[in-house]
């Protein structure tokens, strides 16, 4: 470490020194509120994170990306590859989202819900704290000489982050392939599923190096949240802030003409990306609020009121009222609701069965003597965890055109998670053919009387040149 | 008196204006340009073992190889058909049971499940003693494989769908419904295809 009471400015990222090489950045402990509702979100979504796969629902876990059988369980609704279209909404659901928050509460998800965050200060840091001691013992371990404690500490750190980081990464694959199967392979040699080794061992290494060493650079150099937060956020956003006209000019308590602000620096001792929140809203901050906390404290010790730093908008630093109502958030609002209600009929029309009917390679159309002939395959999935009987009609809606069906005979049965590509001949006869027309085919799957239409041509020669052939 | 020695990395400021937004000159992180020099000494090594050294194959070479394999064993399987391996496939019930599966799954639509065909059917009888392109096995197996040479209404091209071990197995169902003898003295509509 190259300076140890290094001053953050607007100027250049705290952790980078001017040659480019790291500064190590060790937060000191800190007491409050938030910290604490903190733990508890954090404690909260490392459970969900947990147990998930653990959970079943309808038979399956609670969330199942099934990647080998191209089936997606997620809380009890099972999804096949041919539904890949609602991606669209958990990806545009979750961007939209973001931005939907941002407005209200910046840049809340990095500080209290971002697996990075969650992970980095409730869990590795944890350790390193139990492991090394605090703030100032760990820079003082930085710098000290090689030693055989510091060997142990250094060792013992590293040998329990590898721990963690190969059951985060257990836990993940654990969401593609099953609790059950995860443990079976787990008692196989890794030769047999090498590829799936590879990936654990791959991931388990990237977490490994990302939470041992590079940690908030992640969010300072590689995330884009950060950097377009100011296209997000307005004069009405609640942001960790400090208050600059209460606290400035800082000076020493018993300064007459100094402001609240005492100049301890505590709030730059306690944030985990090195920055110093009296230079106001920067893009390193990840509104974890830990300086809101480390100040509430020092303003209680000279008894001085809290909330020289806290969450603010820009509107109430000038001492005015938040709005909450304002044309972004009317307008956001407005297309959440709209984005929630299209999301929800998408899902609803998501069937336990699918079928696709497509024309059969080769040409369009037969034509016998006595009949017009259009054969079909259509594509049947059982997305169920039961069995299911597909019954399949065919109907000319408003057509004279006579017509008959052979091929899948009603009732065919389809095992739990079957595809079965069917084929299905239509046929019409010569005199009642008067031309192309729209064709209904309609699969019901029983149990539960799901019913799939779809809308095929039934393609002939043009029906005159039919008649003068005819002998 | 002498200049008090510079800061070698002390903030430069860029020449460029654009609207007042002025740019610092910082240094980039150590570990930036170590993923810049990363990706520099893997193209080579990425560039020699592709493209040099051949210890890698390309997308296409992969490819190609197994386009060859395909086109390998189907000519493997044409070549070792004939009518009387066709006979021998049609008295084993491993070859049997597996074309009357997909018999029951593909063809049923026609043919019929008793593979008569009949009132509605679009297919022909296939347990009469009469033929429409051969009354010899391998022209059985080439009007499956390539269609009916009938393209306006007879039956179309199977391969693409089954492959030729599947078309195999379905004429080796077909054939256990018919004798040797029987089959020889049946009747041919057309000249017989695919000898």
């Amino acid at each position: 470490m190259r300076n140890p009471q290094k001053k953050p400015t607007l100027d250049s990222v705290t952790s980078i020194n001017d040659d480019g090489s790291r500064f190590v950045i060790h937060p000191s402990d800190v007491k409050g509120s938030f910290t604490l509702w903190r733990k508890v979100s954090a404690l909260f979504l490392i459970g969900i994170y947990v147990l998930l796969p653990w959970i079943p629902i309808n038979g399956y876990p609670a969330v199942f990306l099934d990647v080998m059988e191209r089936r997606f369980h997620i809380f009890g609704i099972t999804l096949a590859a041919q539904d890949m279209w609602l991606l669209f909404f958990l990806v545009s659901g979750v961007a939209f989202t973001l931005f939907y928050i941002t407005t209200f509460l910046g840049r809340v998800w990095c500080g209290w819900a971002c697996p990075q965050t969650i992970f980095l200060e409730h869990l590795f840091r944890r350790f390193e704290r139990w492991i090394e001691g605090d703030a100032a013992a760990r820079k003082k371990l930085d710098n000290a000489p090689i030693s055989g404690s510091k060997v142990f500490k250094r060792g013992l750190k590293l040998v329990i982050y590898f721990f963690l980081s190969a059951i985060i990464a257990h836990i993940f694959l654990s969401y593609f392939i099953s609790i059950p199967q995860l443990w079976e392979w787990l008692h196989n040699s890794p030769k047999e599923h090498w590829k799936t080794f590879l990936f654990v061992a791959a991931f388990t290494m990237i977490i490994f190096l990302n939470f041992t060493w590079f940690r908030e650079q992640l969010c300072i150099v590689i995330c884009p949240y950060g950097r377009f937060q100011s296209a997000l956020i307005d004069d009405d956003t609640l942001n960790v802030a400090y208050d600059y006209e209460r606290g400035n000019p800082p000076g020493h308590v018993k300064e007459e003409k100094a402001g609240d602000c005492i100049d301890c620096r505590r709030c730059i001792q306690v944030c985990p990306t090195g920055i110093d929140i009296r230079n106001g809203l920067q893009l390193e901050c990840i509104g974890c609020a830990a300086c809101v906390d480390a100040c509430d404290e020092i303003m209680d010790k000279v008894n001085r009121p809290r909330g020289l730093v806290r969450y603010a908008s820009d509107r109430n630093l000038e001492g005015l009222k938040t709005r909450f109502l304002r044309p972004r958030t009317i307008l956001y609002s407005a297309l959440m609701l709209l984005g929630i209600t299209v999301a929800g009929f998408a899902f609803n029309s998501v069937k336990p069965a699918v079928a696709m009917v497509t024309r059969m390679p080769g040409v369009p159309f037969y034509v016998t003597d006595s009949h017009i002939r259009n054969q079909f395959q259509i594509r049947l999935i059982n997305k169920d965890s039961k069995e299911l009987s597909f019954s399949i009609f065919a109907q000319a809606n408003g057509q004279s055109a006579i017509i008959e069906t052979s091929g899948t005979p009603d009732g065919t049965i389809l095992q739990a998670m079957e595809e079965r590509n069917s084929t299905y001949v239509v046929q019409v006869a010569r005199d009642s053919f008067t031309g192309a027309f729209p064709l209904e085919i309609l699969v019901i799957a029983e149990p539960g009387h799901v019913q799939i239409l779809q809308e095929v041509e039934f393609l002939g020669p043009d029906p005159r040149l039919l008649k003068k052939n005819t002998p | 008196m002498s200049e008090p020695t510079k800061n070698k990395y002390e903030d430069k400021l860029r020449p460029h204006v654009y609207d007042g937004i002025q740019e610092y000159d910082n240094q980039l992180p150590n570990w930036w340009l170590w993923t810049f020099y990363g990706a520099v000494i893997i193209s080579v090594i990425y560039w020699f073992s592709f493209y040099n050294a051949e210890v890698m194959k390309t997308d296409q070479e992969l490819i190609g190889a197994q386009l060859a394999a395909v086109e390998k064993a189907r000519l493997e399987a044409l070549g070792e058909l004939s009518d009387a391996v066709l006979w021998q496939m049609s008295r084993n019930p491993g070859f049997v049971s597996s074309g009357e599966a997909i018999f029951k799954e593909k063809c049923v639509a026609c043919h019929g499940p008793d593979l008569k065909a009949g009132a509605g059917l679009a297919g022909v009888n296939l347990v009469d003693a009469e033929w429409k392109w051969g009354n010899h096995p391998m022209s059985v197996y080439t009007v499956v494989t390539n269609g009916s040479p009938d393209k306006k209404s007879g039956m179309q091209a199977w391969v693409s769908e089954l492959g030729p071990q599947k078309v195999s197995q379905v004429v080796a169902f077909l054939l256990s419904h018919h004798s040797q003898q029987e089959m020889a003295a049946a009747t041919s509509e057309n000249e017989p295809i695919g000898l």
